[in-house]
């Protein structure tokens, strides 16, 4: 597993992928929908798929005396790697936010969504969303990067389903501040996180099923 | 005894059909394989390498199925091809050092000597190689790793006289050190002085699999070079 890592980081690797988990910073932007934040991280990932296709990495690796799975296996470890580097930022300005920061006027007048808890499973679930539309959908060619068009539209419906949830009478609460309704917030991150292991775990066994079929 | 088996190796595309492909690679012995473009050759070489899922047939190596026992193979074997280049924009250095964390039997003495010999720099990357050095770069990683079985794929395309009589002699080195190699190449006079074994393909079906002497004596007319037998032969099909 350790040299499957080691492969993705040192030689399949875009350098945008590490430089693009910087955009976790937007969780401190007031006035800003800042799950774009979790897009930009899997921006990055995808220009990590990108550069792999060109130096024919996935025909490369399938050579190496490794199964075929284990192929699939090293992509998604290096992408969960990346998107959990991402939620750690995101997660200690949210803490930020939600302590220090919580009675900031830019954050109080933000009519946009709160970094909250809420927002932490929000951002999982768009992770989730990338592993399961893209990187699933990449293995069934091992090539065809247009699966990256479906992410888009499905994130950003997201994002702005996760903006206006709150405006919802009722659903007030789940813009909460500080540590306001936390059993509901601390139930939507575990929501997220719950999601976030689903998806990606159906999208893994259907990318192995996929790849183990596909000619290279 | 056999190293590598192919029994009933098929598999369909929408225009062509590998066709029952059985063939055995005896070991210590140099098997030139040969047949014009898309005669299956290179579809027969993934099957090998698992890089393509055939429709039926079984693969062995070393008396294990490839399906199920991938891994344990491909830490035997060794592959080179002289028309593709792995990560272009990293240098040799780089990939080598990612690339022996995969194999337990990777011999880093072997790796300087063949480095030495093929007059590969290490700083350099695949992007900044010519064709010719590209075919080295990759047989340089095959190499390293004390591979039992060879699978060349045109190895000695885009080389000069020179480097393609080094490789030969190689070969032939590494034969008498017991290395099983399977070399599919277009130029026949390569395998006229390095091969033991002939197998020909022709449109997806192997057509013959024999000694070379063998393969000169019967399919060959007076003092024809196996180049001449090749080209009458797919004369012969076509007509």
């Amino acid at each position: 597993m350790n040299a499957l890592l080691q492969k993705e980081i040192r030689l399949s690797s875009s350098v945008l992928t590490y430089f693009f988990i910087a955009a976790a910073v937007m969780t401190l932007f007031p006035g800003y929908p800042i799950l774009c934040g979790v897009f930009f991280v899997t921006l990055g990932i995808f220009q990590s798929f990108q550069n792999a296709r060109e130096a024919n990495d996935i025909v490369y690796s399938a050579l190496l005396p490794v199964a075929k799975t284990d192929v699939v296996k090293g992509k998604y470890l290096f992408s969960v790697m990346i998107e959990m580097f991402g939620f750690l930022i995101m997660a200690l300005l949210t803490i930020l936010r939600m302590t220090v920061l919580s009675d900031a006027q830019p954050y109080r007048q933000n009519a946009l969504m709160n970094a909250n808890l809420f927002f932490l499973g929000m951002a999982l679930v768009i992770f989730g969303l990338f592993n399961l539309i893209f990187i699933g959908g990449f293995f069934k060619t091992a090539y065809k990067l247009s699966p990256f068009i479906n992410y888009i539209i499905a994130a950003f419906l997201t994002i702005v389903a996760a903006e206006a949830v709150h405006h919802i009478p009722g659903l007030e609460a789940l813009n909460a501040f500080g540590f306001d309704c936390f059993p509901l917030q601390i139930s939507m991150l575990l929501g997220g996180f719950a999601i976030y292991i689903l998806l990606t775990g159906v999208s893994y066994k259907t990318a192995c099923a996929r790849f183990e079929k596909i000619d290279l | 005894m056999d190293i590598v088996t192919l029994k009933g190796v098929c598999k369909s595309y929408s225009a062509f059909r590998l066709n029952n492909i059985s063939f055995s690679l005896e070991s210590g012995k140099i098997t030139g394989f040969i047949g014009r473009n898309g005669a299956g050759k290179t579809t027969t070489i993934k099957s090998m390498l698992n890089l393509i899922h055939t429709d039926c047939g079984e693969i062995c190596y070393f008396g294990l199925p490839l399906t199920g026992h991938e891994s344990e193979i491909k830490q035997r074997i060794g592959y080179s091809t002289g028309t593709v280049s792995w990560y272009p924009r990293k240098t040799i250095r780089q990939i080598m050092d990612v690339t022996r964390r995969f194999y337990r039997n990777w011999d880093e003495n072997a790796c300087r000597r063949y480095m030495e010999l093929f007059a590969l720099d290490e700083r350099k990357k695949p992007m900044e190689l010519s064709e010719g050095m590209k075919v080295k770069c990759n047989l340089l990683f095959a190499l390293s790793h004390g591979a039992e079985v060879l699978i060349l794929d045109e190895p000695t395309s885009g080389l000069d006289p020179f480097s393609r009589d080094e490789l030969l002699e190689l070969f032939k080195k590494l034969k008498e050190n017991g290395v099983t190699i399977l070399f599919s190449t277009h130029i026949t006079s390569d395998l006229e002085r390095c091969a033991d074994n002939i197998i020909y393909i022709s449109h997806g079906a192997i057509k013959a699999d024999c000694r070379k002497t063998d393969f000169m004596q019967n399919y060959g007319k007076s003092d024809e070079t196996l180049e001449e037998i090749f080209l009458r032969l797919e004369r012969e099909a076509i007509a």
